[in-house]
Parts: structure tokens; sequence; C-alpha cells
């Protein structure tokens, strides 16, 4: 990602800045976006492959038909014409480099010839190497007649590339099965779209945008996140996932209080999730979900107060380490079936679903996916969760929750009562995850010991951290990566968590503040 | 300095896809092969698979994959389902519930799916269950043994059909325990058993069958004991059982539990034969450190007793799958025919559209199935889903290799 | 009052082992901060490295003599390669990065390396029986039993962390290692290539690493790609509970988890089934009551 490089001064004094200074033609940059271009309606499998004719034909397209190319032909297009400009050319060209390669790669693998993978490879290299020296632009603000329409379409762009991504290279290996291909050449796309959005500044101004008129931005947001059961990854499947990742994001919301505000690293989260889980599940049978999700939260609050406690003494990683024991505490209790309450081994089975006005919510409506309703309510819990923690963050709590992440000592010093502010941090961390706990349980169906063992505890944290500690949209980001790229990564079966491995490393590497950082 | 990151990303990512590719790509020419000389002017149907293929139970996931994938392979040579080309696609369901509920959703969504072959969790299956009854998409297990899945919780006294589209080709924990319990305490005189399980559901409840049976015969139970599934270090709960003076240790776990503890029982002074469950009956349990006179059941006849299992045995090593089949291939190799043949009846009649009306006329198929020419011999379901085949088989180490004792049927008495 | 004696030899075995992974756990911590989760990882590689040497390298019928040195070698040759390696690829770039980007890291790295084995080591889907080099049998004494490879590990594993203790405190790139810890940014002032003390601190981690992966395998005679993330965290205890970045303190805090673990199987409500409860009641009671661990010094001021 080149959103560092776009650390330009959207507030300075006037918004504008000098244009950068003109430059010479480039004829190896022009050569490179040629070259992309020509590549792109090259053949790019010589032959057709025995599992189906490779995506977007594997023929001559250009004497077939020039103006019909789709797929990824029409991304190397894009990203060519997007080289010819200066600011753009690098992350086009990198986008250029990774479509290439995923293809040639699978290409290779099959043993087919490829025209245009190595054309477009090389004009690809050109547009990276050739990036010229041009800082980010910034753009003015507008006014609210222009930002409205702005940020509707910014979302509505958003939605589309979410659910362009979910859908990129089909739905099923055996149906397709060149999805894997796809899937990451689609990712080196998304990728450059981005860093070249990045590159005019746009994401800036975007962030700008969103933060002055945030709860229209956030209002446009809702609604597009409620929409994506009407695009093309509205499937069963992707609710399902969806709201597997909102109940986790919700969780790991509850973690960025804990963890990005309050700087108290916590490992043993996950417990707290099924406390909620097994709250609800034990009540499912007798009273309506809305008062089992409030006993949920209630009861896991509790237990966050209770875990918390040893923070008026412990510290730091110390600290993680205590909560790393209440976690493997409670994991062992589940698994014992302690007091009768957890199933054991067993699980506790057959938790009715949720049922409002007659409706249970893993049964279709109309014409929308079965699960869209778990995925509604999920992505209501997660923008309740979100609210939380706005203003949270904005009140007098949050900033003492700052100031002693930053420091404990001055913060106290400073007449910040700490140890209630920290056991404070856990209360509502621990309630929120208790709550998306309940939601969890009915989605399930089934709630069993080993949905809550370390390995969560970790994936929550990865969550937070991924996403960027401490930002609002952190936990969610992080959340939805952590679950959609294993999904996808399916494709490559056993290769999968090697890659999603490869990836957290990678991520860490060039993003070590997170995705969504707070500057 | 950036650029120099850059490179490093470029290059491993370069290195990531090709890794990937490379092997999305030997999978695909695997399945490709399958379907020579047959009319598959129809289409593809796919027999989803969901099995636990990453982590700690991968051999055995994996072995339920290729198994599956044998008998596709075999079905599309033989041209079993006309007009059309079968596979397989396989999801891993890392033993996570949540997993294998997501995977099971992506295989109801789509209509190419005619069956789910799996999954080897019970807790798994628990998941699955909900997230399918309503699109009718059968299901069979080569590997759920809860009772419960087909009989409901009160399986005991009150068996009541949990879902008409779940069945499943491996004998529960109800029968295989006490006829465990049975052989341990009639057969070879044990009076003084002790318990040790590792904490998950099939060696649990596994072991609170054998209990119940071994007590109902006179035996006593001197001490249960659970492990931690991931360790390697039984020496302080075998030292524990020891003072107990156990005549056997009943073991509810699988051979990479049993084996090592076997051993660490011997080298402690407790030289006392172990017993178990199927998940015992591996050849590794004796590179492990099982000792001659240990003992393991396992479902169905012994394969190589067995026309149809030798075939199944032969074929698997022909294709050179990297892994084996392990304990459950065969049961999903069974499970995979059953589903071949089923649908093959179907598209007889009309051609496939996945609708539910269709997937429920394949329930209706699978139910009537019926064969003794099973890699585990008979295949069959009851009026639960319940395998009809209750044979079971002791096995005993005998000089360093699992030799067949006895086989029989297991009646509650 | 045999059960006793035999339990508390289990409990002194099993933390002898640990302690070897929880020396490597607590020296990354005091010199760079770092919860190293990878650490476990790299005992795991040692363990197939050894395995490696001995069932395709080692010709057969070599005696045991010959064959664990050379085991012990291959284990600690790639433990330390893959120790370095993860150091300089992953960790040396988020130097100085938030606090929390490096654990992340931990995490890629861990899942990377237990996949990478998973995949490609023949036979690593499931768990691999360790070759037995080193006489089977056991140590009498009175009712109690060691196994002799256990009396291996009871020697080894002090003695190890003696001479790390010694190397640390007498030598030369061990002071520049505990200048490290104390202030990299005053000891970088005063010439010490911390870097490099980094890299060295990694390699005595795999050192031991790769030691307590032979001892481990052929004192469970089994190993598998999850023995890293199990005894990692088990060793992670262990060092906090002796109080982090302490060498002595790592050491006894192992021996101290083993014993509380097979007493409390023994004769704690609940039996061995809650072992680990009480293991980490324990560390939960001690950290509350004396947050520094056994032996570590309480908590600089972060600056």
């Amino acid at each position: 990602m080149t959103l560092d490089d776009a650390k330009v001064l959207v507030d300075a004094p006037g918004g504008r800045h000098a244009n950068p200074a003109r430059h010479r033609p480039d004829l190896l940059a022009w050569a490179g976006a040629a070259l992309v271009l020509v590549g792109a309606l090259l053949p790019w499998a010589a032959f057709v492959l025995p599992g189906g004719a490779y995506p977007d034909r594997a023929t001559l397209q250009f004497f077939d038909a020039p103006h019909l190319v789709s797929g990824f032909r029409l991304h190397l297009v894009l990203l060519g014409l997007a080289g010819l400009a200066g600011r753009a050319r690098r992350p086009a060209g990198i986008g250029v480099v990774v479509i290439a390669v995923v293809h040639l790669a699978f290409l290779i693998g099959l043993g087919a010839p490829s025209a245009g993978g190595p054309v477009a490879l090389v004009g690809g290299v050109l547009l990276v190497w050739r990036r010229p020296a041009v800082p980010a632009l910034s753009l003015p603000l507008p006014g609210r007649v222009l930002a409205w329409p702005a940020l509707l379409a910014a979302f509505a762009g958003l939605l589309w590339l979410v659910s362009a991504t979910l859908t990129a290279g089909g739905q099923s290996r055996a149906t397709n099965p060149h999805g894997g291909a796809e899937f990451l050449a689609f990712c080196g796309f998304a990728f450059a779209l981005v860093g070249v959005l990045s590159a005019y500044g746009v994401l800036t101004w975007l962030a700008a945008l969103t933060q002055r008129h945030r709860i229209f931005a956030f209002t446009v947001m809702l609604a597009c996140a409620l929409l994506l059961p009407v695009t093309g990854a509205g499937t069963g499947y992707w609710m399902t996932v969806a709201s597997t990742i909102g109940v986790y994001a919700a969780t790991a919301i509850g973690l960025n209080i804990v963890v990005g505000l309050a700087g108290l690293l916590d490992l043993g989260y996950v417990a707290f999730l099924g406390i909620g889980a097994f709250t609800a599940a034990n009540l499912a049978h007798s009273v309506p979900f809305p008062v089992a999700a409030l006993a949920g939260a209630a009861v896991a609050g509790f237990f966050g107060v209770v875990v918390g406690a040893p923070t008026l003494r412990v510290r730091g990683d110390y600290l993680a380490i205590v909560t790393l024991a209440f976690g493997e505490i409670f994991f062992r209790a589940a698994q014992n079936d302690i007091g009768g309450l957890t199933g054991g081994v067993n699980a506790i089975p057959g938790i009715p679903p949720i049922t409002l006005f007659g409706q249970a919510f893993n049964q279709p409506v109309g014409a929308l996916p079965g699960g869209f309703l778990y995925y509604g309510l999920a992505v209501l819990l997660v923008a309740a969760a979100m609210v939380v923690l706005v203003n949270l963050k904005h009140s007098r709590t949050g900033r003492a929750w700052e100031a002693i992440r930053e420091d404990e000592d001055v913060a106290r010093a400073m007449g910040v009562r700490t140890g209630r502010a920290k056991i404070l941090a856990f209360l509502v961390g621990a309630t929120m995850a208790g709550l998306a706990g309940a939601v969890f349980a009915h989605k399930l169906g089934t709630v069993g010991y080993e949905s809550f063992d370390f390995s969560e505890s970790v994936t929550l944290l990865a969550a937070v951290i991924l996403g960027g500690m401490g930002t609002v949209p952190g936990a969610v980001v992080g959340a939805s990566l952590l679950f959609v790229l294993p999904e996808k990564l399916r494709e490559f079966s056993d290769y999968r968590l090697m890659l999603f491995g490869l990836a957290l490393i990678l991520i860490m590497r060039f993003r070590p503040r997170g995705l969504v950082s707070s500057s | 300095m950036r650029t120099k990151g850059t490179a490093v990303l470029t290059g491993l990512l370069a290195l990531g896809t090709i890794l990937g590719a490379g092997a999305c790509a030997g999978n695909k020419t695997e399945t490709a092969s399958g379907g020579s000389g047959c009319d598959t002017s129809k289409g593809r149907l796919v027999i989803g698979v969901i099995a636990p293929m990453s982590g700690k139970l991968s051999a055995i996931g994996l072995g339920i994959r290729n198994s599956a994938q044998l008998a596709v392979e075999q079905a599309n040579q033989k041209c079993a389902v006309k007009g059309y080309q079968l596979t397989v696609d396989a999801q891993d369901d890392e033993a996570n519930p949540d997993k294998g509920a997501a995977a099971a959703q992506r295989f109801a969504d789509d209509p190419n799916v005619v069956g789910i072959v799996g999954s080897y969790n019970s807790g798994v299956a628990r998941a699955i269950q909900p997230k399918i009854a309503g699109s009718k998409l059968v299901q069979i297990s080569p590997g759920n043994t809860d009772p419960a899945l087909t009989r409901g919780a009160d399986f005991a006294t009150a068996p009541k059909r949990q879902y008409d589209n779940y069945f499943r080709v491996v004998g529960t924990d109800d029968l295989q325990g006490p006829f465990n319990a049975r052989y341990m305490v009639e057969k070879e005189g044990k009076k003084r058993l002790a318990i040790v399980t590792d904490g998950k559901a099939v060696g649990e409840n596994m072991a609170t069958q054998f209990a119940a049976e071994a007590k109902r015969l006179g035996a006593e139970i001197v001490i249960r004991e659970k492990v931690n599934e991931n360790d390697s270090d039984f020496a302080s709960v075998l030292t524990k059982v020891k003072a107990e003076q156990p005549e056997a240790i009943y073991v509810g776990s699988e051979y990479h539990v049993a084996g090592p503890l076997s051993k660490q029982a011997k080298d402690l002074g407790l030289n006392v034969p172990i017993s178990g469950n199927d998940g015992l009956f591996d050849p590794q349990f004796i590179a492990l450190g099982g000792k001659d006179g240990d003992i393991a059941t396992s479902v169905g006849a012994p394969i190589e007793k067995l026309d149809s299992g030798k075939a199944f045995v032969e074929a698997y090593k022909k294709k050179g799958f990297s892994d084996g089949y392990g304990g459950f291939g065969a049961f999903a190799y069974d499970s995979a025919n059953v589903l071949i043949t089923s649908i093959g009846k179907v598209t007889a009649k009309a051609d496939w559209t996945g609708a539910p009306a269709q997937r429920t006329e394949l329930i209706k198929e699978v139910q009537g199935y019926r064969t003794d020419q099973g890699a585990n011999g008979t295949v069959g379901f009851d009026q639960y889903g319940d395998s009809v085949n209750k044979l079971f088989t002791v096995y005993q180490v005998d000089s360093g290799a699992w030799k067949d004792m006895t086989s029989g049927e297991f009646e509650a008495k | 009052m045999a059960t006793l004696a035999q339990q508390i030899v289990n409990g002194l075995v099993l933390g002898a082992l640990i302690g070897l992974i929880a020396l490597g756990y607590t020296m990354v911590y005091g010199i760079v901060q770092l919860i190293n989760f990878a650490h476990g990882e790299v005992f795991m590689v040692g363990a197939f490295g050894a395995h490696f040497i001995s069932l395709y390298v080692l010709p057969e019928g070599v005696p045991w003599y010959a064959a664990l040195p050379v085991m012990f070698l291959a284990a600690v040759a790639v433990s330390v390669v893959v120790a370095m390696a993860m150091e300089r690829l992953a960790y040396r770039p988020l130097r100085g990065a938030h606090t929390l980007a490096p654990l992340i890291t931990a995490l890629g790295v861990s899942i990377l390396l237990q996949e990478v084995v998973r995949v490609f080591y023949p036979g690593a889907t499931a768990p691999l029986p360790f070759p037995r080099a080193f006489p089977d049998g056991s140590l009498a004494v009175g009712p109690v039993t060691v196994l002799w490879t256990g009396v291996l590990a009871l020697t080894v594993a002090p003695l190890l962390g003696a001479a790390v203790h010694l190397y640390v405190e007498r030598s030369r790139l061990g002071r520049a290692m505990r200048a490290t810890a104390q202030d990299a940014d005053a000891a970088r002032l005063m010439g010490i290539d911390t870097d490099r003390v980094t890299l060295a601190t990694f390699v005595i981690g795999g050192v031991l690493a790769g030691v307590g992966a032979v001892l481990y395998g052929i004192h469970y005679t089994q190993i598998d790609t999850a023995i890293g993330f199990q005894n990692g965290i088990f060793a992670f205890t262990a060092a906090v509970l002796g109080g982090i970045g302490s060498i002595r303190g790592a050491m006894l805090g192992a021996l101290c988890l083993g014993l509380v673990k097979s007493l409390a199987g023994q004769y704690a409500w609940g039996g061995a089934q809650y072992d680990y409860v009480w293991v980490f009641a324990l560390l939960i009671l001690v950290l509350m009551f004396r947050p520094q661990g056994f032996l570590g010094r309480p908590e600089r001021v972060r600056a």
C-alpha cells in the first residue's frame, strides 16, 4: 500500500499546493504501458486447457472481438492506460506484475505456453522501475453539496470492490478450475486500484470527508453494508461467512477497547465470546433472544471485571500472560463441562434460530438468501459496537484510557483513576464480546468448547492489530481479512494456511501500524 | 529503502503465488484425467467433501479426501453416471464447526453439488446439519460416531431421527464401546479396568459406554482420567493409574495418544494391555510404542478378508497418493460410492437440476441403498440413518503387527 | 510415598525439557522485549531436522552413541538457521515499529513454519515415531523409575542452563547482551552492535531449542508439527513464572511448572483433567503477589 506516500496535508492552509514539476516524457515508461496494453490483447494460453477454457478465452481475442475485453484483460488494459499517467505508474505497474505473475505461474503449472503473459510482465516491470518522483496530490475539501454525492459514490465503489473481491474466481473450485488464479489476480488489480487512488490523494481526501461528515458517512456505510446481499456476493455461503465475520468483528471491537485504547494486552479474550455464547445457549429454550443476549452480555461483563481485577497489580506483558491463563482456564473448564453448563465434549446442540415476528433467521426472506437476517443482525451489532467505540474514544474515559496506554504512571500522576479506568475497559470490552457470543450461539446452532481455544484469541488480536489498533474501522477490516482470506485461499488447498501465514508477515512488514492506521 | 522493500515484497509474492498456483495446477490435472471415453455432455456434478485437511487431524482428513477422489475417478472411468462427469470438491474444515458450516453452506448453495461426504468430527456435523437441512442436500459421514446425531439426545431410551438428509456408514460409540468392554471382561478376563481419555468427544463417549457395559458385566472401573489431546507426557497420569493396580487400560483416544501411552506405561512398570476403539487401529500405533498384547476394536470385518476391501486398498495404493487412506478412508470410499450409485439412478430418470425436490429424491435413493460389496463389507442405512453394518472386529498386536482375533455383531442385552 | 516420589520425578523431567525452550523465550524477551511466539516452532523444526538426519542420511545400524551426537548437531543446525532467518527476515525490519506488530509477525511465522513442515516433510501430516537413539530401559531407585532419556534430560538441561548463565555473565558478548537488555540505545552509543547481539541471542535460543528437541524426541519417542506450539505456551508460561528476562528464573519456572502439573494431576481436585488449570491458577496467583515472577526485576517505567 502506498498510503504512506499520501501523507499530504489536507488541512494545510489553502488546501492546494503547487503542482509537481513537469517531467520530461519518459519513453521507457510509455513503452511499458504500451507493452501492457499489447500483452492484454495477446493470447494468454495457447490451447484450451483440460479443465475448460482459460478465463476470457485462450484464443486470439484481439481478432476475435477486440471490444469485448473483460476480466483480467480488462484490468490490464485499465492499468496500462493508468500507467501512462506519471503518478499512477508505480501502483499500476505493481498490479500488472501481480496479475501477470499469477497467471503465468498458473499457466506454467499447466504446461501451457503463453504469449500475453511475458509481454505484460515486461511492461509491468518497466512501469514499476520507471516511477517518477512526484508527490501525491492533495485535493481541496468541497462543501456539502459535493461532499455527500462524493461519499455516496465512494461507498458504492467500496461495496462494488468488496462484492467483486468476494466473487472473484467464482464460488466453487470444481466448477471453475481457474478460480484461485483469478482471485489472486483480482487482488493485484484491487491493490493497484487503491494504490492509484492513493497516489492521487483521493483516499486521504475521502478520509477527511468522512471525518467531516461523520454521521452521513456512517449512515451511508451502514446502508452499503446492508446492501451486500443484493450484489453478486449475496449467496447463502457468503452470508454465513459474513455473519461470522460480523460476530468476530464486534468481539474484536471490544478487544480494541482493551488493547487499542487502554493498551492492555489480552491473550485470552475469546473466553468472553464463549461465556456469552454458553449463557445464551443455556437460556435459549427458556427466554426470548433479546433477554438471553443481554444475559450473555451481563455475565461476560462480570467476568470481564474478574479478569480485569489483576490489572491493578500486574502490568504489561505479565498482564498478557495472566489473561492467557484465564483463557486457558475457561477452555479447560468448558471442556470438562463445569457445572453441567457447557455440554463438555458433546457441546450444546440444537440451539434454535432466532425468531422475530414468526420469521426464523436462518430461513431465506423472499429472494434474499438464507442467513441474510443473521447477516443484517451482525451488521447492526458491528455498527452498534462502532458507535460505542467512537463515543468512548472521544469521551473523558477514552482520553483516560489513551493516557494509560501511553504512560500509566504519568496518567496516574495527572489525576486519572487508572484502576477504575482499566477495569472499565475490561467491563465494556467483555460485555460487547458477550453480546456477540449470544448471536454466535444462535447463528451456529451449537456451542462447544473447541470454538474458544487459544488460537481464536490470537485471531481476534490479529484482527485488531492487522486492522489498526485503536482505530474505529480497524477491527472490522482486520476481521474481514482474517476470515475472507482463508476462505478465498481454499482454492490452494494444502498451501492455504501457508499462504495465510506469509500474508500476515508481509502485511506487518509493510504496514506495521495496521491497514487503517491513525497517524 | 522503499524500492528494496518493494523488490522483497514482489519477490515473496511471486514465490507465494508460484507455489500456490503450482499446487492448484497439480490438482487440476489429477481431476481432469478421470473422465475418458464417457459421454459427459450434460456437464459436471460435484461431490463435496468436508474433512480436516490441515492441522493435527490432517492424516485422517487427507485419507478421506483421497478415498472419495478414488471412488469418483473409478466412477468416471466406468461411466457410472451417464452424461455427467463427476468431480470432488474437498473443503478443509480445520476440525472447526464454524468453518465446516461455511463450507456446507457453500455446497448447499451450489446446484451442481449432489451431496456431501463428511465430516469427520461429530462437532462439525452438529453445525453442518442445520445449515443444509433446508436445502435437502444429502450428507453421508464417514467418521461421526456420536449417536445423538442420528437418534437425538435420548438415543438410548427414546431414539428419534434428527435429520432425514443425514446418514453415516460408521458404527456409533454406543455399540463399539460396549463391544470392546465385553471382549475385555469376558474373553480377556480383566476385572480391574482403568480408563484414560483425551478429552475429545469420540474418546469420551466411547469410554463412557465402555465403562457402563464393563460394570454391568461385573468388572470394576478403578480410575478414570483425562489427558490433554496435545500432550505427549503421560507419565504423571500413568503414575496415578498405576497406584490403582489395574489389569488393563482402556484408552479413549487415537493412536497418537495411545501408542506413546502404551510405551510410557510399560516404562513405568505398568505392563498391562492397552485397549481402545478404531482410533487405535493403525500401523502407526505400533510404531509409536504400542506393544504386543494391546487391543483395538474396529468397525466392520477385517479389510484384508474382504475381496472388495482388498480391491480398495490395491486401487488406493496404485493411485500413489502421498498420504495413506488412514482409519476412515475406506468409509469415505463407501460413502462416495453410495452417492455415486444413487445419483446415477436419479439422473437416469431426469436431468439433474439441483432443485430441492430432486435432492429429496436422492435422499430416498440413499436411504434405500444396500450392498455387501463395500470396502467395509455391508453398506446400508436403518430408519435413523445409521449404518446397518454393526459388525466389529477385535485386533491384537502380535509380534509387532495387528492380528484379527474375532469378529461379531454387538447386540445390547 | 512411592507415588509422590514418582510424580516429583515425572514433573522434574517435564520441567527440564520445557526449561530449554523457556530459556530461548526469556533471552529474546530480555534483549528485544518481544514475545517470540514462533520460538516453539524453532524447537519443532529442530526435532524434524534430527528426525531427517537419522532416517534419511545416517546409514542403518549406526550405534546410538554415534547417531545421537549427529542428531544433536542436525537439530541445532536446523533450529539455529531457522531462528536466524526469522530474526533477519521477519523481526529485524520491524525493529522500532509498534510493539504489537512483531507479535502478529511471530504468529505468521508460526503458522508458516508449521504448515511448511506439515506439507513438505514426508509423513508429517500425522505424528511420526522418533528414532530411539538412546538406551531403552530405566533407572530404578527404590520404587521410583526414571527412563534413561529422562536422566539425560535432567542432566543436560540444567548444565546447559548454567552454561548459558555463565556465558551471559562472563563473556564479552554476554556483557553486550546485558547492556543491550538494560538500554539498547545507550548500548549502541557505547559502540555495541545491537543487531549482532540480537542475532546472537536468537542463535543461542536456537541452540537450546535444538538440543531440547532431540531430548524431547528420544524421551517421548514421537514428534508432530504441533509440539512447538503446545510446548511453546508452556515455556512462555514458565519464563513468566520465573521472571521473564532471567535465565535462572526460566529454568526454575519450568521445573516448578512441571512439578505443579504433575502433582496437581495426582492430588488436586478434578484430577489430571484440571492439571492445566492449576498450572495457570498458580501463575495468576504468583503474578498477583509478585508481579515480576520469582527472579525477575520489577518492571521499569517505560519511556
